[in-house]
């Protein structure tokens, strides 16, 4: 095939944005464009005529946990070379655990024999590691403890929201996080089934009260893993 | 229904200026932009793949490549959101071809418009491009054949291959590739002349 025939070059590009070039072709044509402006050109020339085909489509809501597993992804690529861990969302949070592992001993010793055991950790770290929230799940008696390990002040007008994330499906609303010292939150036995299989937990930055939507509106600032004893 | 073109504008400018600050490592700017752009993206992937599952895999796998890649959009490459849908439809194609298309076509598509894009879908998106651009592909499409649309229109929004748009106007494979290449040379003699 003569490639620089600019009637062919046309007919390639329009083809290969339509998905219609497949296999070798479709490679040897990427290479091609890859090196050649007037073909890349033509390329984005049929890209932008035939986009508005799908602008049009219906939206559709993707489900929340798409973007929380995305985000984690981005995190954990973000994170400096040498700590990074590729592959997926939850190994990415490896790191994590360790530290999380390391507080629960603490945390055990130190608690007096009579206290009921929590069933399930989280530790909310910031992004260089320091310790935020330990928080520990109370399955027998439905309530989740939350201790500010530092201080952690709520810009104005604004709550931090504690949600857990379940194995697929949407982000649950468990209550707003406390800025300092210890506080609890009574959860139903419903919530205490499903945090058993939870893989995490999530703080979310929303309007003072919490989201008023019930599900995450703001950023969400901190993810943990939650951890079984 | 399309967008007016300041309104249109103002989103690209915005757009933009989100996929600059990915392109400087801002998670919170790419957050936003994942906000704002997905549920389009993801109607483009479920309709091209077919099933939620693989479409929630596309799209994080896209929107991955958008955060790593954000540094070499420029405008040259198209509107933000032309280049978004672009590489998201190509990630849905590569799955397509790992999946060798193990998905029956008929699943999940009793309420898509065979032909394309239905005009109740065609109000509904608040993203668009400008009046005048929409009208141009609209005219230029009315004068192609009706198998020369048809193809054209299956591959880019449904993802068929030739057998696949073969198979469902019950047409030769040899016609359904003279059609689209017809089609796309008509498309632009007619786009560059208006």
């Amino acid at each position: 095939m003569n490639y620089s025939d600019p009637r062919l070059q046309n007919l390639l590009a329009g083809e290969y944005v339509l998905g219609l070039l497949r296999g070798p072709a479709r490679r040897r044509f990427e290479r091609l464009a890859m090196g050649s402006r007037t073909l890349s050109a033509e390329v984005t020339a049929w890209e932008g005529r035939f986009a508005q085909w799908a602008l049009r489509l219906k939206p559709i809501e993707p489900p929340g946990y798409v973007e929380w597993r995305l985000m984690g992804r981005v995190r954990a690529e973000s994170r400096p070379r040498g700590e990074r861990l590729r592959n997926t969302f939850w190994r990415s949070w490896a790191v994590a655990a360790t530290v999380v592992l390391a507080v629960i001993i603490v945390t055990e010793k130190s608690t007096p024999p009579a206290q009921q055991k929590a069933a399930e950790f989280a530790l909310m770290a910031d992004a260089k590691g320091n310790p935020l929230w330990l928080i520990s799940v109370h399955p027998e008696a439905n309530r989740v403890d939350m201790k500010a390990v530092t201080p952690n002040p709520v810009p104005a007008g604004k709550s931090y929201e504690l949600w857990m994330i379940p194995d697929g499906g949407k982000p649950v609303p468990m209550g707003l996080m406390n800025e300092t010292g210890q506080a609890s939150e009574t959860i139903s036995a419903d919530l205490v089934k499903r945090l058993a299989g939870a893989k995490a937990l999530a703080i979310s930055l929303e309007p003072q009260g919490g989201s008023p939507t019930g599900q995450p509106t703001g950023p969400v600032l901190w993810v943990a893993p939650l951890v079984n004893t | 229904m399309s967008a007016s073109p300041a309104a249109l504008d103002e989103r690209n400018r915005h757009l933009t200026d989100l996929l600059h600050a990915c392109a400087q490592g801002r998670q919170a700017a790419f957050q936003e932009l994942y906000q704002q752009t997905s549920p389009q993206l993801f109607a483009v992937l479920v309709r091209i793949l077919k099933r939620r599952d693989l479409a929630e895999e596309a799209l994080q796998d896209a929107l991955l490549s958008v955060w790593r890649n954000a540094g070499s959009y420029v405008a040259e490459k198209g509107a933000p959101m032309t280049w978004m849908v672009s590489i998201c439809r190509y990630r849905a194609l590569d799955m397509l071809r790992r999946e060798k298309r193990e998905v029956s076509l008929d699943m999940a598509r009793e309420d898509l418009d065979e032909d394309g894009i239905s005009e109740q879908e065609a109000v509904t998106s608040e993203v668009s491009v400008s009046k005048a651009e929409e009208r141009a592909l609209e005219d230029c499409m009315q004068r192609l054949n009706d198998g020369q649309r048809r193809s054209v229109r299956l591959a880019y929004v449904d993802g068929c291959t030739h057998e696949e748009i073969a198979a469902r106007t019950g047409s030769p494979v040899g016609t359904v590739k003279s059609w689209v290449r017809r089609g796309l040379e008509s498309l632009k003699r007619c786009l560059e002349a208006t």
